[in-house]
C-alpha cells in the first residue's frame, strides 16, 4: 500500500501576476543594472551639454546684426522694421494713398496682377522673374501711417492664393471664393469705423461678401488709405542644403472704379514707396486728381489715366522670417544623447536574450504582451525624464548664450522656457527620446540582437534626419514626412507663416509637418514597431 | 597568422549576419546613389560634381560597414566566444590583426562592387538629367584621373570606416554601445558642422571629422578650394582608424576578456 503524502507546498502566499507586478519587476531590472543607470545619466548630460557647446561659439552669420541698445536688428545697414506686436516685419510696397478720417471706406476694382520682371536694382545677368509670385499682392490698404511697421489692414488679390484679407503682418484670412487667376478682375472694399476695419470682396461690385474684421489697437485720427502693389522675392532652392537663388521681383496691377469716402478735402492721390531702400531718399510722387502722372522710384511707381491707375511695386508685407533658426541648430546636438537612448532601449530587452533571463521573465509573466508593455513604459518613462532634465538645462543656457551672441529680438524671439514654444522644444526633445527608446526596445524584441536593433532604429530616425540636411529639398521633404525623423519639427524655435515665401529646409527650422504634427509620425512608427515586436514575441520561442 | 586568418574567415562566413550586412552595403550604396543621381538635374545643379553625386550612397552604405566591423568583435563578447578565440590564439595582436585583415578584405571587395555599381548608375542616369557635354560634363569614366581617385578613395574610405568601427568595437565590447559611438562620431558630428553657427568651428569640423575629411576624396571639381585635400582627408580618417585600433589593442591586452 502506497501512501500518497501531500507534496511540499511553500508557505509563502502566491504572488499576484497583475500588471503592476510586471511593471515593478521591469523597473527593478532597470534600476539595478549599473551600466544602464550610467547610460541614463549620460543621456541627461549629453542632452544638456552638447547643445550648450554648440551655441557657445555662435555668432550671427545670417547677415543680420542685432544689438540690445538702442535695440533692434539691422541687415545691410538698414533697420529691420518692427510691427505693432514688436516682432520683426517686412513692410515694403508701393502705396498710392490719401488721408482718411475716423470713418470712411475705399472701394476699387483690381485686375491684371502680373509680374513685370525683376525689381529695379537687380544686377544684369540674373534670370528674369517672369511668373507672377504666388504671394504677389495688389489691393486696398488702410494703414496708420506710411512708416514701415505701422498698423494696417488690407484686402488683396494675390498671385496664386486668391483673395485674402491680412492685417498687422501675422493675420491672414482666406477669401470665400476661389479666383480663376490673378488677372481676373475683382472688386475689393475696406470700411473703417474708428479702430475697426472690415474687408469685403465682390465679383461684380454689387454682391459683396464680408471677409473679416480687424481691430487695429490704437488706430485713431487720420490714417492713410489707398491702393498698393508688392511682389516678394523669388526664392528657389538650388540642389541641396542651403544653396538658393533669392531675387527681388516686381509686379503691376490695374485699379479702376476707385471710390473713397471719408477722405479729407482738397487731397489727391500721392505715391509713396514704403520701406524701400535707400532709407534717406524715399521719393513721393504727387499728381493732380484724374490727371496723368508718371514716375518710378526704386521700389515702384504708378501711372493714371481716366480714373484707371496702374501701380507697380516690389517687396512684401509680412512677418520677417530669419534664415537661421539658432535654437533648432543647437538642439541638433541632442542627437548624441538620442543615439544613447536608442542603444539603451535596445539593450533593455536584448540583454535578457543574451543572458537567458527572458525565459525567467516569460515564466513569471506568461502573458507576453504585458511584459513588452511594462518594458515600454519603464524605458519610455526613464528616458523621458532624463532627456527632459537635460533639455531644460540645455534650453535655458543656450537661449541666453544665443541672445548674448546677437541672435536676439526682434528678429529672433526671446523664447522663455515656460512659454509655448519653449515648452514645445523641451517637452518635444523628451518625447522624441521616449519614442526613440521604445523604437529601440521594439527593434530589440524583433532582432534579439542589440547591434542590429540600434542600426535599424538609427537608420530610421537619425540617419534620415541627417540626410535631410544634405539631400535636395524635395527628398528632404519626403524623408521628414515619412520617417519618424518628422518629430524633430518639435525642436524648431522660429515660427513660420504660410504667407511668407521661404525655402522650407530643416536648416531654417522649417519642417513639412510643423510642430506636434510631426510627432504623430513618430508615434505611428512606435505603434507599428511595438505591434511587430509583440507578434514576434508571441509567435517565437524565447 | 594564416591559421588565425582562416579561423576568422570561417567565423565570418558561417553566420548569416555578415553576409547580409555586406549585401546591405552594396544595396544601400547603389540604391541611394541611383536615387540621388536620378533627382539631380542640370540646370539647377550644374555647379555640382557628377562623380560626387554618383557616390553619395557611400554615406548610407557605411552604416552597414560599421555594423559588420562592430559585430565581428562584439558578437564574440556577447556569446563568450572571445574566451575560446583567445585560448586558440593567445597572442592578442595576432587575433586583432586577423580580424582587421578579414574586415578590410571583405569590405574592400563589397565596397568595390558598391562603388562601381554607383558609378555605372551615375554614368547611365546623369547625362539624361542634363549633365551633358553641352554643359561641360563628360560621361563618368574610370580613365579620368580624378574620378578614378574618387572611386578608389571611396572603397578605401569604406575599409577605413570598417577598421575604425572594429577598433571602437574592441574598446567598447558591447555591440549597442559600440554602434552608438560609431554612429555618433561618423554621422552626427558632420551634420553639426554643416549647420554650425560659427565659421571657424565649421571649418575645423570639415577638416577633422571622420566622415567630412574622409569623403573629401570624392571631390573631383575645385579640389583646391576644399577645406582639406583628397588624400590628406583620407589620411585624417586613417588617423581616426589607427587611434581607435590602438585603443582597442590596449584594452584587449590590458583587460581580461
Amino acid at each position: 500500500m502506497t501512501q500518497l503524502g501531500t507534496p511540499y507546498r511553500s508557505d509563502l502566499r502566491a504572488g499576484r501576476d497583475g500588471f503592476w507586478q510586471v511593471l515593478r519587476a521591469e523597473w527593478t531590472k532597470f534600476r539595478t543594472v549599473r551600466g544602464w543607470a550610467i547610460a541614463l545619466v549620460a543621456v541627461a548630460v549629453l542632452t544638456a551639454v552638447m547643445p550648450i557647446l554648440l551655441s557657445t561659439p555662435a555668432k550671427s552669420n545670417d547677415n543680420v546684426t542685432c544689438v540690445r541698445r538702442p535695440g533692434g536688428c539691422f541687415v545691410g545697414g538698414q533697420t529691420i522694421a518692427t510691427g505693432p506686436a514688436g516682432d520683426a516685419v517686412t513692410d515694403t510696397f508701393y502705396f498710392v494713398h490719401q488721408p482718411m478720417a475716423v470713418s470712411g471706406s475705399i472701394t476699387a476694382r483690381v485686375s491684371a496682377l502680373r509680374a513685370s520682371g525683376n525689381a529695379t536694382g537687380v544686377p544684369p545677368g540674373y534670370p528674369e522673374a517672369l511668373a507672377t509670385q504666388p504671394w504677389a499682392k495688389a489691393g486696398l490698404i488702410i494703414k496708420a501711417s506710411t512708416r514701415p511697421g505701422s498698423a494696417y489692414a488690407a484686402v488683396m488679390l494675390t498671385g496664386r492664393h486668391g483673395i485674402r484679407m491680412q492685417y498687422n503682418f501675422t493675420q491672414d484670412i482666406a477669401g470665400n471664393e476661389p479666383v480663376a487667376s490673378a488677372a481676373t478682375p475683382r472688386w475689393l472694399r475696406l470700411t473703417r469705423a474708428g479702430d475697426l476695419i472690415t474687408g469685403y470682396e465682390s465679383p461684380d461690385g454689387t454682391r459683396w461678401t464680408r471677409l473679416g474684421t480687424a481691430r487695429l489697437a490704437g488706430l485713431s485720427g487720420t490714417v492713410q488709405a489707398g491702393l498698393f502693389v508688392t511682389s516678394p522675392d523669388f526664392i528657389e532652392s538650388q540642389g541641396s542644403g542651403d544653396d538658393r537663388v533669392d531675387l527681388p521681383t516686381h509686379a503691376t496691377a490695374a485699379f479702376d472704379g476707385i471710390l473713397l469716402h471719408g477722405g479729407l478735402a482738397d487731397q489727391s492721390w500721392a505715391g509713396t514707396s514704403v520701406g524701400s531702400p535707400p532709407a534717406g531718399v524715399r521719393p513721393t510722387l504727387k499728381c493732380a486728381s484724374g490727371g496723368r502722372c508718371k514716375g518710378l522710384s526704386a521700389g515702384g511707381g504708378f501711372t493714371s489715366a481716366d480714373g484707371r491707375y496702374v501701380v507697380g511695386g516690389s517687396g512684401d508685407i509680412a512677418p520677417y522670417e530669419p534664415d537661421v533658426d539658432p535654437i533648432d541648430v543647437a538642439f541638433l546636438a541632442t542627437l548624441f544623447g538620442l543615439i544613447t537612448v536608442i542603444a539603451l532601449g535596445a539593450v533593455f530587452v536584448t540583454a535578457e536574450y543574451r543572458r537567458g533571463l527572458i525565459r525567467t521573465s516569460l515564466t513569471a509573466s506568461p502573458r507576453r504582451g504585458r511584459v513588452l508593455l511594462a518594458k515600454s513604459i519603464v524605458i519610455a518613462g526613464v528616458t523621458f525624464v532624463a532627456a527632459l532634465i537635460g533639455a531644460a538645462i540645455a534650453f535655458h543656457v543656450s537661449e541666453q548664450k544665443l541672445i548674448a551672441n546677437g541672435w536676439a529680438p526682434p528678429v529672433w524671439p526671446d523664447i522663455s522656457l515656460t512659454s509655448g514654444a519653449g515648452l514645445q522644444i523641451v517637452l518635444g526633445t523628451a518625447a522624441i527620446a521616449a519614442g526613440a527608446s521604445v523604437l529601440g526596445l521594439a527593434a530589440g524584441t524583433i532582432f534579439r540582437r542589440s547591434a542590429g536593433a540600434v542600426l535599424a532604429v538609427a537608420g530610421l530616425l537619425v540617419i534620415p534626419f541627417i540626410l535631410a540636411h544634405v539631400l535636395p529639398l524635395a527628398w528632404a521633404d519626403w524623408l521628414l514626412r515619412l520617417t519618424p525623423a518628422a518629430a524633430f519639427s518639435l525642436q524648431a524655435g522660429v515660427r513660420h507663416y504660410p504667407q511668407v515665401n521661404t525655402v522650407c529646409a530643416p536648416y531654417h527650422g522649417c519642417f513639412p509637418l510643423a510642430g506636434w504634427d510631426g510627432s504623430v509620425v513618430l508615434a505611428a512608427w512606435v505603434l507599428v514597431a511595438l505591434a511587430g515586436g509583440f507578434c514576434l514575441l508571441r509567435r517565437r520561442d524565447a | 597568422m594564416s591559421r588565425a586568418l582562416h579561423a576568422e574567415w570561417t567565423k565570418l562566413r558561417t553566420v548569416a549576419a555578415p553576409a547580409w550586412l555586406l549585401l546591405g552595403l552594396v544595396a544601400l550604396t547603389v540604391a541611394a546613389s541611383t536615387l540621388i543621381a536620378s533627382v539631380t538635374k542640370c540646370p539647377g545643379s550644374c555647379g555640382d560634381d557628377t562623380t560626387k553625386i554618383s557616390l553619395t550612397g557611400v554615406m548610407l552604405g557605411q552604416a552597414a560597414v560599421a555594423g559588420l566591423a562592430v559585430l565581428v568583435v562584439t558578437a564574440e563578447y556577447s556569446t563568450g566566444m572571445i574566451r575560446v578565440s583567445l585560448a586558440a590564439t593567445p597572442r592578442r595582436s595576432v587575433l586583432l590583426g586577423a580580424k582587421a585583415a578579414i574586415v578590410t578584405g571583405t569590405v574592400l571587395v563589397a565596397g568595390a562592387v558598391a562603388v562601381l555599381g554607383s558609378l555605372v548608375a551615375g554614368r547611365e542616369l546623369l547625362p539624361g538629367n542634363g549633365f551633358t557635354a553641352a554643359h561641360g560634363f563628360a560621361a563618368l569614366s574610370l580613365l579620368h584621373g580624378p574620378t578614378l581617385r574618387a572611386a578608389a578613395g571611396s572603397v578605401l574610405y569604406l575599409a577605413l570606416i570598417g577598421l575604425f568601427s572594429l577598433g571602437v568595437g574592441v574598446a567598447v565590447r558591447d555591440p549597442a554601445a559600440a554602434i552608438a559611438v560609431v554612429l555618433g562620431l561618423v554621422y552626427v558630428i558632420p551634420v553639426i558642422g554643416d549647420v554650425m553657427l560659427s565659421g571657424v568651428w565649421q571649418r575645423r569640423i570639415e577638416r577633422w571629422s571622420p566622415m567630412d575629411a574622409g569623403l573629401a576624396v570624392q571631390v573631383t571639381r575645385n579640389v583646391a578650394k576644399q577645406p582639406i585635400g583628397p588624400w590628406l582627408g583620407l589620411g585624417v580618417l586613417g588617423l581616426w582608424a589607427a587611434g581607435a585600433l590602438l585603443i582597442g589593442w590596449l584594452v584587449l591586452r590590458l583587460r581580461d576578456a
